[in-house]
């Protein structure tokens, strides 16, 4: 290993990167469009729910300050319940001799849940004497929200999938134009083409991670009760081993549809078996093998555990997360060295 | 000898591409390997250079290639379109390890010498001769001992090719060994020797003088022309 030529070849990709606008831009805007969506759209709870109210209760009062229902009240419960039917409604709640009876359109889960949720927290209130109290949580808040699960895995999912892409196709083109073969004519081995493309992108990396976490906890408030510096430390690393299934992937491809191709199998594994969505505990014996040898699987675990637990370095989970992350980026990072054949 | 070779195979899959070729070029001179395209030449080329191993016969080149050893233009131009000429010769001299100072020195030297634009200019904004030009003076930019020009000057004007023939004569007068593949037959006649290239063989190797006092003509392409009906009538 030569590392003139790898600086060379890094400061050659870094000037190229630099000098297209489109392709800087994208690099710079996705990541950040894609948390922002991801923050917006996902994980809050369902506000402006229509919700009949039939009969009196103390509840109902406080239901009335709740800031997710939308509350009407009818005489008719039969009358309440045709305007669920022609969904102008998403429940009745029905008071009979002081019971509270629930009519849901249970076509949406999540609807159902919340609704459910604010009858409970309305029943909690006005009843105190229930047998069953809350204590102050071990981990995360009173009022564990979706987007605190949620955030952590897409800040993985967002680190993993752009650092994958940015590298894909990083050179396809240079193989099919005959500059890689110069390359080679000159003496330049596999492995150094790799790390110094590696070197290039790496400082749009730390761009990219800073601007996934400073939104995640900046901008939606997502809780941070461990190290900052780890955090930014493991996804930066994961970011790494991203690029490197990136050069892979590059590696192997013949052309860039080829590498599109080779990627979007690889993304759709990630998203759905990495416990990014919901949780790996879910998943059938068979698929939760696969889960446990993902890389993003151990990534999104640190994450939740130092965004929401506060563990630092010395918990297992993190520690084995950085230690299976650095595997798997030298592993395909070796393996792409060695798929970008000089000899045929 | 620089680079020797003999019985050479090599295919592409069941596409049998160079079939048992001898060649011999002598240090310190230029070989124009001279054919028609999809002969072969680049395929040699890249077996000179171990990108390409043989399925059979022996392959003799220098110690250390790939390497600064060896100055290689490729038939694609082979150029990062993104970069300006100054920086591709930068790039190309940090690859070799050379000072800061030589690649200054040697740039300007070829700058002029090849008759290039602006160095700032963009590689991609430069017409084909001028892309062409900038691929040959990466070969030349470390005075590498060995040369391998695939077709080099296609698209370049007379006079340029001529002084580019002149330089050529100049540094193989100091040792400098060059292989140079083309299809014009009067370029190929300058070369010190010449290897007749069809068909994935060498019809004939030898001094351009010498081919056509051998074969009574008074032109290579006559020479040419008579080894491929005599090759022809051998195949009927």
């Amino acid at each position: 290993m030569n590392f003139n030529r790898i600086k060379a070849i890094a400061a050659r990709k870094f000037s190229s990167i630099r000098r297209d606008h489109r392709m800087f831009a994208f690099i710079v805007m996705m990541p950040a469009i894609q948390i922002l969506l991801f923050g917006f759209a996902i994980g809050a709870s369902p506000t402006g729910l229509e919700v009949i109210t039939v009969g009196e209760h103390a509840i109902i009062d406080e239901l009335e300050d709740s800031e997710y229902l939308e509350l009407t009240s009818m005489e008719n419960v039969e009358e309440a319940r045709d305007l669920v039917e022609k969904g102008e409604a998403w429940a009745v709640i029905e008071i009979e001799n002081g019971t509270i009876i629930l009519h849901f359109d249970a076509s949406n889960q999540q609807v159902m849940q919340t609704i459910s949720q604010e009858v409970r927290t309305a029943l909690e209130a006005t009843a105190p004497s229930l047998p069953i109290t809350q204590a102050d949580p071990v981990h995360g808040q009173a009022e564990p929200e979706f987007i605190d699960f949620l955030a952590p895995g897409i800040m993985v999912l967002v680190c993993f999938m752009f650092s994958v892409i940015l590298t894909a196709m990083a050179f396809v083109g240079e193989r099919n134009d005959g500059t890689l073969d110069r390359l080679f004519a000159a003496g330049v081995q596999p492995l150094e083409v790799m790390i110094g493309h590696l070197s290039a992108f790496s400082l749009i990396l730390v761009g990219q991670v800073s601007v996934v976490i400073a939104i995640a906890i900046g901008l939606f408030e997502i809780p941070l009760e461990g190290s900052l510096v780890l955090l930014f430390a493991l996804a930066l690393l994961l970011g790494w081993a991203a690029m490197c299934l990136g050069l892979l992937i590059s590696s192997k491809a013949k052309s860039e549809f080829q590498a599109m191709q080779l990627t979007m199998p690889i993304l759709f594994p990630v998203l759905l078996l990495s416990g990014i969505l919901w949780p790996v505990e879910a998943l059938p014996a068979g698929l939760s093998h696969i889960s446990q040898v993902l890389p993003t699987t151990w990534a999104a675990e640190a994450f939740r555990s130092i965004m929401m637990r506060g563990w630092g370095i010395e918990a297992d989970i993190v520690w084995k997360a950085f230690i299976i992350v650095g595997i798997f980026g030298t592993a395909t990072l070796l393996g792409a060295a060695k798929s970008l054949k000089i000899k045929s | 000898m620089a680079v020797e070779i003999s019985g050479l195979k090599r295919g592409f899959g069941k596409v049998e591409v160079l079939k048992g070729l001898d060649m011999s070029v002598d240090s310190g001179s230029i070989y124009g390997l001279l054919g028609p395209s999809g002969c072969g030449k680049t395929t040699l080329l890249k077996v000179m250079l171990g990108f390409l191993t043989p399925e059979d016969g022996t392959v003799k080149v220098p110690k250390g290639i790939p390497g600064s050893t060896v100055g290689y233009a490729p038939q694609e131009l082979a150029l990062y379109l993104d970069l300006t000429i100054s920086e591709t010769l930068l790039f190309h001299g940090r690859l070799h390890e050379m000072s800061i100072e030589d690649i200054k020195d040697k740039k300007s030297w070829l700058m002029n010498f090849l008759d290039l634009p602006d160095e700032n200019r963009q590689i991609g904004k430069l017409s084909g001769g001028e892309k062409r030009r900038v691929s040959l003076a990466i070969a030349l930019l470390h005075n590498p001992s060995l040369l391998l020009l695939d077709e080099p000057t296609v698209g370049v004007d007379p006079e340029l090719r001529a002084r580019i023939w002149g330089h050529m004569k100049e540094i193989t007068s100091q040792g400098t060994t060059i292989i140079i593949t083309t299809h014009y037959i009067d370029e190929a006649g300058k070369a010190d020797r010449v290897g007749l290239m069809r068909n994935g063989k060498l019809l004939a190797e030898d001094s351009p003088s010498a081919l056509m006092s051998k074969h009574d003509t008074k032109s290579l392409e006559e020479v040419f022309l008579k080894l491929c009906r005599r090759e022809v009538k051998v195949a009927e």
